[in-house]
C-alpha cells in the first residue's frame, strides 16, 4: 500500500475558530494558515477550541491552507 | 489529475493516487446503533467526487455522513455526491453555576459520582427501551448512543424506592458537555430534568468549569425548551447527509 502523501504534517496551535467551520492555526515555524477539520474529527464530534495543539497536514497546492487531523491532549 | 486511481485499501477504506502520492483518503466506519457514516479527506473536487463514487458503488446503503452546517463547501461536496439532509443537531453551550437543584417534592438527586452501578444500569436499560419504542435511538444525536455506563459521570433523580432520571457529564479537558438527560416516562413533565440539569450546571461550576454544551435535535422541543429556559444559546450545528 503505498504511504506517501501529497501533504505536509506540522503541530500547531488554533488561534481561532472561525464561523465557516475553519480554524486560524499557527505552526511551530510561526506561519499561519487556514485549516478545516479531517473527516474522522468531524465523525467523532471532536470539538477543536482556541489554543488546542493540532497535528495539521498542509496541501502541497497551497501551503496556506491546512487539516487537522489529530488534537493532542494539552 | 489526470492519472488519478482509486484504490480499495481496505474492506471500508479507500485512497485516490496520484502519481503514486495518496492525494486523498476516505473511510466508513458504524456507529454503535449499525448506521454506516462516511468521510472524505481530498484537497480537490474532482478527487472528492471520485472517492464518492467509489465508496457509494460499493457499500450496502442507506449511508450516511456529518457536515458541520456552516462549512459549505464541504456539505456542497456530498450534495453532489446524491446526499441529502437527514436531520440537524443544534450545540447550546450554556454557563454553569447556579444554585443547584430545588427538586420537586418526593425526589431526592444523588449527585454526580454517588450512584451505585447495578441500579444505574437498570434505569438505563429502562429508559433505553422506552425510547427504542417511540422515538429510536436513530434519532439521537451520537453522543447518547451506547457506551459503558460508568457512574462517575451519572447524576440520578430518584422518588421512594424507584430511579426515575439520569443526567449524563462528558467531562473533557476544556469541552465539558452533557451527554444525555433523560426522565422515564412515567415521571415526565414534573420538572425533574430541570433538577437534573441544574445538578449539573451546579456541579461543573464547583468543578471549575465555565461553560458546558449539548447537542440537541432541532424537533426535540422538550429539549430545546429545557436548555434554552437554563440561559443556553445556540453557537452551531451539525447535518447528518444521508442516501437510501
Amino acid at each position: 500500500m503505498p504511504k506517501a502523501t501529497d501533504g505536509i504534517q506540522l503541530e500547531g496551535t488554533v488561534l481561532e475558530c472561525l464561523r465557516d467551520a475553519k480554524f486560524r492555526v499557527e505552526l511551530a515555524n510561526g506561519h499561519i494558515v487556514l485549516a478545516h477539520i479531517s473527516g474522522k474529527i468531524r465523525k467523532n464530534y471532536i470539538k477543536i477550541l482556541p489554543f488546542d495543539r493540532v497535528l495539521v497536514e498542509l496541501s502541497q497546492y497551497d501551503l496556506t491552507r491546512g487539516r487537522i487531523l489529530f488534537r493532542y491532549r494539552n | 489529475m489526470n492519472t488519478l486511481v482509486i484504490t480499495r485499501v481496505a474492506e471500508r477504506q479507500w485512497h485516490a493516487l496520484d502519481d503514486g502520492l495518496v492525494v486523498g483518503r476516505s473511510d466508513a466506519s458504524p456507529r454503535p446503533d449499525g448506521r454506516l457514516f462516511l468521510s472524505i479527506d481530498a484537497w480537490h473536487d474532482d478527487v472528492f467526487e471520485r472517492l464518492a463514487e467509489a465508496m457509494l458503488a460499493t457499500l450496502a446503503r442507506p449511508l450516511y455522513t456529518v457536515v458541520d452546517e456552516a462549512d459549505l463547501d464541504l456539505r456542497t461536496r456530498w450534495v453532489q455526491a446524491g446526499l441529502t439532509t437527514h436531520r440537524r443537531e443544534w450545540e447550546y453551550v450554556m454557563s454553569s453555576g447556579g444554585d443547584g437543584a430545588v427538586p420537586p417534592p418526593g425526589l431526592t438527586l444523588l449527585p454526580i459520582g454517588t450512584a451505585e452501578l447495578d441500579p444505574l444500569r437498570h434505569l438505563d436499560r429502562t429508559i433505553r427501551a422506552e425510547i427504542e419504542a417511540t422515538t429510536g435511538w436513530d434519532q439521537m444525536p451520537a453522543a447518547v448512543l451506547s457506551r459503558p455506563l460508568d457512574p462517575a459521570y451519572y447524576a440520578v433523580a430518584a422518588e421512594r424506592d424507584a430511579w426515575v432520571g439520569l443526567a449524563r457529564l462528558a467531562l473533557l479537558p476544556r469541552h465539558t458537555r452533557i451527554g444525555l438527560i433523560a426522565v422515564r416516562s412515567d415521571h415526565r413533565r414534573r420538572g425533574i430534568a430541570r433538577a437534573l440539569l441544574a445538578e449539573i450546571l451546579a456541579a461543573t461550576h464547583a468543578r471549575g468549569v465555565a461553560t458546558v454544551s449539548a447537542d440537541v435535535h432541532e424537533a426535540n422541543t422538550a429539549a430545546i425548551a429545557l436548555f434554552e429556559a437554563a440561559g443556553a444559546r445556540r453557537t452551531g450545528s451539525n447535518l447528518e447527509l444521508m442516501i437510501r
